[in-house]
């Protein structure tokens, strides 16, 4: 294992940037999650660690030593596909066995390394069998342990779960981190789907048109997004457009007045995680705890089982989602009933253009 | 699901009335083999077994294999057979040869041009063999465009003979069979996951093993495929080696021409008709079991 470093790594496509800028510090160890929306340069960004493709400008340097014109088969990097890639017409034990064939070692250690792959993955006896008698679950885990068969410098992931099932994947995450801990393994991982993002980083990269929005741990993220696309992108925001008329007064497009915490007067965003914002059927209008207090209606109702989405009219142009959890002779709202929402200024994100 | 059951993959359902409908889509084909390749094939079988009496009336109801022996035995004949062999192999492997970079290019693009590119591999063929021929024989002729041009530059002094000579042929059942071979493999390494020569490449195989270990094992099919194609259509190649050929060279299809035409010799035109095909059959079975058994090891 190694540290990984990329500094400030492009690929233009004529004039297209691809990736833009990029320069990440992973340490030995350490399970960095590059994500980002389809075409954000988080594959590619990858894919040039892996030295599938050579960047345009920039470094790469793995463990100290400068990859970035190295080729692939000279690079040891464990790569887990989204495909799997498997070799369909090799046996398991042989998907595994040739990363070591390549490497030239010895009948005796190849078996014997095969073996210990195999087990870490819980795949023990499964040598024998083709890759298309398993399950997609299982092909999967062949693949971690052809990729960690070779004992890469860095282990790369590219949507590694995708093609799972959504129950098979909450297991896997559990099962590639608690892996990843124990080897040591320096790791980057690419994916959209921000729950496993969430779930397996130690640090996320989030990424949006080729460059890097935001690093950080998924307390950062979440509670002090950089930009309105990380707070809509990590968690899920409800965006009023407005503009901070003073620090502290927010005005909605729709003409409400709210307190808010900091911002600079212009055009603005106030951002707002559904489950920050309070709700009381209108009867019961006593917020007063709160900075902001607001009568709606109930326009819409989502059931989520152990969460309810509700979504708010406040004005003709203003309108908020809040969540709230199902709990027994909790608030069950109604479409068009009265509400009374609220929350506390320090809540809302200002975001100015 | 158990292991077990996965193992054993999906279950297939069977309706009932399937299988006739099944029978019904295939009767047509079935029906148009047996009396237009099947019927014939055999009644020149025994065509091939008959005599041949050029002062009576040329074909006499007989038992004979005196035609076979006939070919076997004169070395004029299995000399003709072995050339054709020969070029077929060599035509075949230069196909391959070219073809599989040509197939695996046309296969990985992401061009948008992908169709012109296999429409202009495909161009060769809609021209026919003999119009195709007739091109070769003012490129190839001592003062066609290829000597011309080489004389013209400077490069030789006396124009190469290629016309009428075995190089002809062969340049000219390869320019024949290329498309086959490229067509045939192209349409296989497609269905090859591109990730799985990237996996081989991160694994640490440079491309050449990679090619070797992966690639090429994967791409098996459409090589069996297209040498079969390419080799059964060389060894049959009428037109190519008659007119590129010239009159001193021979290969098998005009031989058999020659017999039934010219000579009216029935009997042995069948018993040579029917070595060509059962040469061909032989050497193609017996290069897929060789190619399949290597495959599997």
């Amino acid at each position: 294992m190694a540290r990984l470093d990329l500094e400030k790594l492009s690929k233009r496509y004529g004039d297209f940037f691809a990736v833009r800028d990029v320069s990440l510090q992973i340490a030995d160890g350490e399970f960095l999650v590059l994500l980002g929306p389809s075409g954000c340069g988080k594959t590619t960004t990858l894919r040039m660690v892996a030295g599938f493709i050579e960047p345009s400008d920039g470094a790469v340097r793995l463990g100290g030593s400068d990859v970035t014109v190295l080729p692939p088969w000279k690079r040891n990097a464990g790569m887990v596909f989204q495909s799997y890639a498997l070799f369909p017409h090799l046996s398991v034990a042989q998907n595994v066995a040739f990363g070591l064939e390549m490497r030239k070692l010895p009948r005796a250690d190849i078996e014997r390394r095969v073996e210990e792959a195999l087990a870490l993955v819980r795949l023990t006896g499964f040598g024998g069998r083709l890759p298309r008698q398993l399950s997609g679950g299982q092909q999967q885990r062949v693949a971690l342990a052809r990729a960690l068969a070779i004992r890469p410098d860095v282990l790369l992931l590219d949507e590694p779960l995708s093609n799972l099932d959504a129950k098979l994947r909450q297991e896997v995450r559990v099962e590639i981190r608690e892996l990843q801990r124990q080897l040591g393994l320096t790791t980057v991982m690419v994916t959209h789907d921000q729950e496993e993002a969430l779930t397996m980083a130690d640090r996320l990269v989030v990424m949006n048109e080729g460059a890097v929005r935001q690093v950080g741990s998924q307390r950062d993220l979440y509670e002090r997004p950089a930009d309105r696309f990380v707070a809509g992108f990590v968690g899920r925001s409800t965006f009023l457009d407005g503009a901070v008329e003073a620090p502290g007064r927010f005005r909605t497009d729709g003409g409400l007045a709210l307190a808010c915490a900091g911002g600079m007067p212009g055009r603005a965003a106030l951002a707002l995680r559904p489950e920050r914002v309070e709700i009381a059927p209108s009867a019961n209008t006593n917020m007063s705890g709160l900075d902001n207090s607001l009568p709606g209606t109930v326009e819409f109702v989502s059931y989520l089982g152990a969460l309810i989405d509700i979504h708010v009219r406040l004005s003709p142009q203003d309108r908020l989602v809040v969540q709230i959890a199902n709990r027994d002779g909790g608030f069950a709202p109604d479409v068009g009933q009265p509400v009374q929402v609220g929350w506390p200024a320090a809540a809302g994100l200002v975001f100015n253009e | 699901m158990t292991d077990a059951a996965l193992a054993r993959g999906p279950v297939v359902e069977r309706r009932r009335g399937e299988g006739w409908t099944a029978a019904a889509l295939i009767t047509p084909a079935s029906i148009f083999v047996a009396f237009c390749l099947l019927a014939p094939i055999a009644i020149l079988f025994r065509f091939s077994l008959n005599e041949f009496v050029p002062s009576k009336k040329l074909m006499v109801e007989a038992l004979t294999v005196a035609n076979y022996v006939k070919f076997f035995t004169d070395p004029y004949y299995t000399t003709i057979l072995a050339t054709t062999v020969r070029i077929a192999v060599l035509v075949t492997a230069v196909c391959l040869v070219l073809g599989f970079p040509l197939a695996y290019v046309v296969a990985r693009t992401q061009s948008r041009f992908k169709h012109l590119l296999i429409i202009s591999i495909v161009l060769p063929l809609f021209v026919g063999n003999a119009v195709r021929a007739a091109g070769w024989m003012t490129v190839f002729g001592n003062k066609g465009f290829f000597n011309a041009t080489l004389m013209g530059l400077g490069v030789i002094d006396q124009p190469l003979e290629i016309m009428f000579t075995e190089k002809a042929v062969v340049i000219g059942i390869i320019a024949v069979n290329l498309p086959f071979m490229v067509l045939s493999l192209q349409s296989v390494i497609e269905g090859i996951d591109r990730s799985v020569e990237e996996a081989a490449f991160s694994l640490g195989a440079p491309p050449a093993t990679m090619f070797r270990r992966v690639l090429w094992p994967l791409a098996l099919p459409g090589v069996l495929a297209g040498t079969i194609l390419t080799f059964v259509l060389a060894m049959n190649a009428y037109a190519t080696p008659f007119l590129l050929g010239g009159p001193l060279f021979k290969m098998m299809a005009p031989l058999v021409y020659n017999q039934f035409t010219q000579q009216s010799n029935w009997p042995f035109g069948g018993a040579i008709a029917f070595i060509l095909m059962t040469v061909t059959l032989g050497l193609t079975l017996m290069a897929n079991v060789i190619i399949q058994r290597r495959a599997a090891r």
